[in-house]
């Protein structure tokens, strides 16, 4: 063993050591949130660690910055493999791929570090010069580490350019490997070599350039756990312990035990969230994706998704090494704290100190960020913990929501109408309660759930009769609750309010149970969501239908009696709501259902669609929240639905039918919003055409 | 600083109210209660009062059937201290029974302030303060608007036709509260309510007074009949000043 060969083993040594310390110290950080098992459904993990993760299939939903991503990533999987071979070829001169593999295959392993690092190369410029000539506004913003952004991409270019350097010096200085360790198979090396071999000193410059590159790497490595590209590290990992694509039902809150003796309620600082809240924390690289596609930022709220989640972050690193008494952590925040200071920031937590209030309550829960995050990060969790800490524990929430929870408490609906007046829609529509049918010992087939946009606001009543209609003209055999109707609690769930959440939904559980009610079917995406996905966790199972599914199988069964002329030739468009799109992947459903309604309908889609639909601005308990800050969401939405010059914008919720009638009564424009059971009830044989 | 409140439980006033079977009481049949909005005032006002002084106790007393133990749970849930419930079959109309019965329960308190709200908002007599502060000796502010403590002295503010007027008063006293004080109660957190359930909370009898005034007999007003439809436009327009003359006779 050489001297060089020593000294680089003492070098590789330290950094690996540094870098595994590191590493330690962050999983032991990790231990501060609360435990809770990730390890369920391996298969459906590893299924998302191949798609979103090696596939990369999320962070290419955005092409040009995707691509360019996914080839360094694929770059760095198959140059990985050439970096071991530099580092233990440091150690141990002997050692080589080209001693243990076939010759053929060992030139295919040369030519793929050849040609990778040129599409790594070709990437990083892109990347770069996006960076620092044209920054998309998702790159900027303060809590953006641009610099280290810089630093990282510089580095990497550097790393592919000393492999060429290195091979190059290695074929002028040594003659001897010219004929078996060059030509076609490392082109580039090959040919900078041939220009290289007139120069002296190659020799000393190719040890140089060794050096260089070895020193690069584990540079890059150290720099990972102090920087936001420790995603590099974390973002595999994450992508296999998340929830945020399955398994599971997806956009489904966490269930709560009220009953627990515990002294907080959901989350005012990091040791509330969860350790995969945490990693969240450490997968994070700033991307903004999730804030590009925030509903609530795009139109001027002070909420950005990436912030939470960053500040989750930042208060980690501040609260755990400080917890651990390791002030002196190379890197760590504590690091620039005294005795004092240590004390000071102790004393903070991730609610107030970081995160506002207003920021949790400008959330729509719309799952836009949830959806767009590249690395399965789950911005919303912690929102929804945050916003249960602040309900919970401290009563703090805003002042127009205390008559929200007052009145779902007395009148078992958000708003203050009587419970007696729920049914008052259905007055000679000849439509049975439960109570009437089981009084005439009947067991319905089907519950239409009305919810209470459909029982109470005039609006949305509508929609109520028309599809009562289809169901009638169906002959389906189906009851309402009437007045024993309530609220599932679901608003209040999203508000935080946990408590009266479970009191109000064990109430209705007790009501379905009594009348064994197995399908239900409701036009109301919460009352969906809530009811089908989200009653399980209080040991309420239902098969809850939504009705645009319903209605496409009613029509597929040739159920409904549809007027076959065709008439009027209308524009129209659909709005998509996040518990039916986002939270639900229903997507197809209301389309189809808009298109067999209507055969010589012209269909047009807003730029915004389906996933990535843009939220009407009324989810997450913002139908009850005043919108003061910025431009109104309903109004950059139903500016763009009007935008595809459609005459009728279609929608499948009452709240969202709120939102865009609101949107287009401000706009001014001649433009009609109407439910997809308004437009199928229209074209019912023998009614008279609304649509 | 020790602070009573006195709260009552009444039926939530959004709801449609029956008249009982009885004739003298109203159907409970699809009825919720809560506290009376005044008395949620005038619990909010005792804990604002409270923090901003730091330190003392808030006691609530309820009287009523078991049922108002509920209602001294949720201001306990609020952040009352303790709570006391005067057992009774029901609550009786007539103020001054129930006002020696509170009376009996608050002169050996050594209150530094005795709290009600303005009026109860069921039976809306607003006499049971007046009445509990006289049968104590106590100087007595009604409809209070604004109300702190300095030393032994307090100050309350109180809205009278066209102004304010400010009124000072020596402790211990007993004050009614009016709308205005607080914008709005707080709303009790689960940790509140949870909190709640391992406060002390008393039950005894109530030394309820003689009755000496009891409901006769309840009604529901007259249900409005529909209205009328007289035309359409500018046509319309005689015949409906004419009915408006000599039917409706309001012009």
């Amino acid at each position: 063993m050489s001297g060089q060969n020593i000294a680089f083993l003492i070098v590789l040594t330290a950094a690996l050591g540094l870098f595994s310390y590191n590493i330690q110290r962050l999983v032991s950080y990790l231990r501060l949130g609360t435990s809770e098992n990730r390890l369920d459904h391996p298969e459906r993990r590893t299924w998302n660690l191949i798609t979103i993760g090696f596939a990369q299939t999320k962070i290419l939903r955005e092409r040009g910055a995707g691509l360019s991503h996914a080839s360094v990533f694929w770059g760095f999987l198959v140059l990985t493999a050439g970096t071991a071979e530099i580092l233990l070829h440091g150690v141990w001169p002997a050692f080589s791929y080209e001693a243990i593999l076939p010759r053929p295959l060992w030139q295919l392993f040369m030519l793929s570090q050849e040609l990778f690092a040129v599409v790594v190369l070709v990437a990083v410029s892109w990347l770069l010069w996006r960076r620092l000539v044209a920054p998309p506004k998702r790159l900027q913003g303060k809590e953006v580490h641009g610099l280290e952004a810089v630093i990282i991409l510089c580095v990497i270019a550097s790393l592919m350019l000393t492999i060429y350097t290195t091979g190059g010096l290695e074929y002028a200085s040594d003659p001897s490997v010219r004929a078996t360790q060059f030509g076609w198979f490392r082109p580039i090396s090959t040919g900078l070599g041939a220009l290289l071999t007139s120069i002296p000193g190659t020799h000393v410059a190719h040890d140089v350039s060794y050096w260089l590159h070895a020193l690069l790497v584990l540079g890059f490595l150290n720099f990972l756990p102090y920087s936001k590209h420790l995603h590099v590290v974390s973002s595999l990992i994450n992508v296999w312990f998340s929830n945020t694509s399955g398994p599971g039902q997806i956009g489904v809150m966490r269930a709560m035990d009220l009953d627990a003796e515990v002294e907080q309620f959901g989350a005012s600082d990091v040791d509330h969230l969860s350790w995969k809240n945490l990693l969240d924390g450490y997968s994070c690289t700033e991307c903004g994706r999730c804030t590009a596609a925030c509903p609530a930022n795009i139109t001027g709220k002070p909420l950005s998704p990436r912030k939470i989640v960053v500040d989750t972050r930042r208060r980690l690193m501040e609260k755990a090494p400080l917890l651990a008494g390791e002030l002196d952590v190379p890197g760590s925040a504590a690091l620039f704290l005294d005795a004092e200071g240590g004390k000071a920031a102790l004393g903070n937590v991730l609610l107030d100190n970081y995160i506002t209030e207003d920021e949790l309550w400008a959330c729509t829960s719309c799952r836009a960020c949830v959806t767009e995050c590249p690395v399965s990060i789950d911005q919303l969790d912690i929102i929804n913990e945050l916003r249960r800490g602040l309900v919970l524990n401290e009563g703090r929430f805003p002042e127009e929501v205390q008559p929200t929870f007052e009145s779902l408490e007395k009148n078992a609906s958000p708003w203050a109408f009587s419970p007696a007046d729920r049914a008052q829609w259905s007055d000679g529509l000849n439509i049975p309660t439960y109570a009437e049918a089981f009084a005439e010992g009947r067991r319905p087939d089907i519950l239409f759930w009305v919810g209470c946009m459909g029982s109470f606001d005039d609006r949305a009543k509508k929609i109520t009769v028309a599809f009562a209609r289809i169901l009638q003209a169906a002959n389906i055999d189906f009851a309402i609750l009437g007045q024993e109707e309530t609220c599932h609690g679901d608003p209040a769930r999203r508000l935080g309010n946990e408590y009266l959440y479970q009191m109000l939904a064990k109430g209705t559980i007790e009501t379905l149970d009594r009348y064994e009610v197995k399908t239900i079917v409701t036009f109301c995406p919460h009352c969906f969501h809530q009811m089908g996905n989200e009653f399980p966790q209080l040991g309420g199972n239902y098969e809850v239908v939504h009705h645009s599914t319903y209605i496409e199988r009613l029509m597929d069964a040739n159920l409904i009696p549809l007027n076959t002329e065709h008439g009027q030739r209308l524009t129209m468009t659909y709005h998509d709501s996040c518990y039916l799109g986002r939270y639900n992947a229903v997507y197809s459903a209301p389309r189809e259902t808009l298109k067999r309604a209507l055969p010589v309908l012209t269909f047009v889609e807003p730029a915004r669609t389906e996933s990535r639909g843009l939220c009407c601005g009324a989810g997450g308990g913002r139908m009850f929240v005043d919108e003061k800050v910025g431009k109104r969401i309903n109004v950059e939405r139903t500016e763009e639905l009007v935008a595809t010059g459609a005459d009728v914008i279609a929608v499948a919720c009452p709240f969202c039918m709120t939102m865009m009638t609101d949107g287009v009564a401000k706009l001014e424009k001649d433009v009609s919003v109407l439910d997809i059971s308004e437009v199928v009830a229209g074209q019912l044989l023998g009614s008279a055409r609304t649509a | 600083m020790k602070i009573a409140v006195c709260i009552k439980r009444v039926a939530d006033m959004g709801a449609r109210f029956q008249i009982g079977a009885d004739g003298t009481s109203v159907s409970d049949a699809g009825i919720k209660y809560d506290m009376s909005d005044f008395d949620e005032w005038a619990v909010e006002a005792a804990l604002q009062l409270n923090e901003k002084h730091g330190g003392g106790e808030v006691t609530v007393i309820s009287l009523g059937p078991d049922a108002a133990q509920e209602t001294i749970r949720k201001a306990l849930a609020m952040g009352a201290d303790k709570g006391v419930h005067l057992k009774a079959d029901r609550i009786p109309f007539d103020g001054f029974a129930i006002a020696e019965a509170l009376a009996a329960e608050l002169k050996d308190g050594a209150y530094d302030l005795i709290l009600f709200g303005r009026i109860a908002v069921d039976s809306a007599a607003g006499v049971t303060g007046a009445m509990v502060a006289e049968l104590l000796g106590l100087p007595c502010v009604t409809a209070v608007s604004k109300l702190d403590v300095n030393g032994a002295m307090g100050t309350a503010e109180r809205q009278v036709e066209g102004g304010v007027e400010t009124l000072s008063f020596p402790l211990p006293a007993l004050c009614t509260i009016d709308q205005g004080l607080v914008t709005q109660a707080r709303y009790p957190s689960l940790k509140g309510i949870m909190a709640a359930k391992k406060k002390p909370l008393e039950s005894k009898p109530a030394q309820l007074g003689a009755i000496s005034v009891s409901v006769r007999k309840m009604e529901l007003p007259p249900e409005r009949s529909a209205g009328r439809i007289v035309g359409e436009g500018a046509a319309a327009v005689p015949e409906l000043i004419r009915l408006l003359q000599t039917e409706a006779k309001v012009l």
